[in-house]
């Protein structure tokens, strides 16, 4: 018998995801991006355009970071839970197809689709600002989809709501983190735990801005993201599809 | 018509397909309430067997399919399709399969959703198109082809999720509950098709609340309740089976002389009449009895099929 023909179904995974979700993050991106920097580059005239050396440059940097997080946070909602959802699973994986490998490739999917809608907003950006280097923040919208999507990944396999979970516990993990972060004790140990998020501003300001940024950091991020994809994967395997 | 013990084959010398070997499904709450779904549930399947599932709403015939696609794991017992864990044969051969509620992203077009699950049922870009068409025009879709899913009736709708499920030659087809929203026409084009369907190497489940349907498909028909087996049903007819005992009779001529074949018949007016036998060979001995006087039968129905007796006796009354 034949096996389905999963990398050939990724052009319909990257339509869908084009449609389904690559147009809103274009959208909100050009007015989220709009409306914070155009009141300032009216401001500051010439000088917002002076790059790493503009007052405006952290802003920036603040903003073009914030849209890819929420980005990647639209490309990763639902990315498995819908389907159980809807119930479109079962016609799906009634196929000779492994659910495991269905949504490994569609989360490899999203990642392409996220750095394609980065690239046309950055285009954008570098227009205005052409200190503003397109593949810095390739690389950065890359390493956050992993860091980021990877989490919630694992929640959208284990939980139907995952777009909320996955605010919660990153907007949760730089709270707790604030406040418990630099205590003694149990409480200091384990927000070690929590999502590596207070490492992003270093990192979005270096890599952004100078294509480099603390190894470690990086290595940090990438992992965490990683093993909760996996353990989203084992999870899928381990698990029902339907409820 | 036979009862028979939930493991015995109809074939015994076809191969083993399917085998659940006392399954069982327990759902769990958060709050650690619990539902048994299903209870120590065995039944082989053998090849070019049609198996019907029947059994009232609830009784468990959804998770018992779900569990052999590998969409539920069962929390006691084994599943196997050919030998293997049913969703590691799934994920390796395909299984066409129409579910009960035919969930297929409403923004799809209709022709395109087969294009899709042709694509990952691994039918070839070159073949897809012939296949595509194929299956529409078996199931009568060609007018409704370019639309969306969201704009297709519900009979539409049931017969898209049939045509995904026809698209490959699968050895194994589960239908549940296939001719629901369908109309007269079409559940009797469904018959047809699935009677073409029928093939020495294929297995075919039908999971239905219609027993008639599963009477006229079915070689076998398994009676759920309660999450568990409660008999099997054999829909051939045997010589010293278990039969209705009810029959109506509709005779065209001879009216008097019913009474002297059928002591015991009530008239129900029109010509019919309600008789009472014990077996097979008793009706067929006092039909020829009344033939022979001058009858002329018109038609014979049992008052309710054996399946249906069957079915009564095994889920009770109430149902």
């Amino acid at each position: 018998m034949k096996r389905g023909r999963l990398g050939k179904y990724s052009l319909w995974q990257f339509r869908d995801f084009a449609i389904d979700r690559g147009i809103a993050i274009l959208i909100i991106g050009l007015l989220w991006g709009y409306t914070l920097v155009e009141p300032l580059r009216r401001a500051m005239g010439s000088a917002f355009s002076m790059g790493p050396s503009s007052p405006a440059w952290p802003l920036l940097i603040t903003v073009a970071s914030s849209i890819v997080s929420l980005s990647v946070l639209i490309a990763v909602n639902g990315i498995v839970s819908a389907d159980r959802k809807m119930g479109y699973y079962r016609f799906l994986f009634s196929k000779p197809v492994s659910a495991v490998a269905y949504y490994s490739q569609q989360f490899v999917v999203y990642l392409v689709g996220v750095v394609a809608a980065m690239l046309v907003l950055s285009g954008v950006l570098h227009t205005i600002v052409p200190d503003f280097s397109i593949v810095n923040y390739l690389l950065y919208t890359a390493l956050i989809f992993v860091a980021m999507g990877g989490i919630g990944f694992f929640i959208s396999v284990a939980t139907r709501f995952d777009w909320l979970t996955l605010a919660a516990v990153w907007l949760g993990s730089r709270v707790l983190r604030e406040f418990y972060g630099a205590k003694p004790g149990l409480p200091g140990k384990l927000v070690q735990l929590l999502p590596p998020v207070h490492k992003l501003n270093d990192v979005a300001t270096g890599l952004i801005t100078n294509g480099s940024a603390p190894t470690n950091d990086v290595i940090w991020l990438l992992a965490y993201g990683a093993l909760f994809f996996v353990l989203g994967l084992v999870l899928l395997r381990q698990g029902s599809l339907a409820d | 018509m036979a009862v028979v013990p939930p493991t015995s084959d109809l074939n015994r010398a076809a191969a083993l397909v399917i085998e659940f070997r006392n399954v069982g499904k327990t759902y769990k709450s958060l709050l650690g309430n619990s539902v048994k779904a299903v209870e120590e549930f065995s039944l082989q399947v053998v090849e070019g067997e049609i198996l019907g599932i029947a059994g009232p709403n609830g009784a468990g015939k959804t998770t018992i399919i779900a569990m052999m696609l590998g969409y539920l794991r069962p929390t006691k017992g084994t599943v196997e399709i050919n030998g293997l864990p049913a969703r590691v044969y799934v994920e390796r051969n395909g299984i066409g399969y129409l579910s009960e509620l035919i969930a297929i992203p409403p923004k799809w077009r209709a022709d395109t959703a087969l294009v899709r699950y042709a694509t990952l049922a691994g039918i070839a870009d070159a073949e897809i198109p012939t296949r595509v068409n194929e299956v529409i025009e078996k199931l009568g879709l060609a007018e409704h082809r370019d639309k969306k899913v969201k704009a297709l009736s519900k009979g539409n709708l049931q017969r898209l999720g049939l045509a995904q499920a026809l698209l490959r030659d699968d050895q194994i087809l589960v239908l549940d509950e296939p001719t629901h929203g369908l109309d007269p026409v079409w559940t009797q084009r469904f018959r047809g098709i699935v009677e073409e369907l029928r093939r020495p190497d294929r297995t075919i489940l039908i999971a239905s609340h219609n027993l008639d349907e599963l009477q006229r498909l079915a070689d076998r028909v398994a009676i759920i309740d309660h999450g568990r087996l409660q008999r099997v049903v054999s829909t051939g007819y045997e010589e010293n089976a278990p039969t209705a005992t009810r029959f109506r009779l509709t005779l065209a001529g001879g009216f008097d002389r019913i009474r002297e074949s059928f002591p015991l018949a009530e008239s129900a007016g029109r010509g019919e009449y309600d008789v009472t036998v014990r077996s097979i060979q008793e009706l067929n001995a006092a039909l020829a009895d009344l033939m022979r006087r001058g009858g002329l039968v018109a038609s014979v129905v049992p008052e309710r099929s054996v399946l249906e007796q069957q079915f009564r006796e095994a889920v009770g009354e109430s149902q």
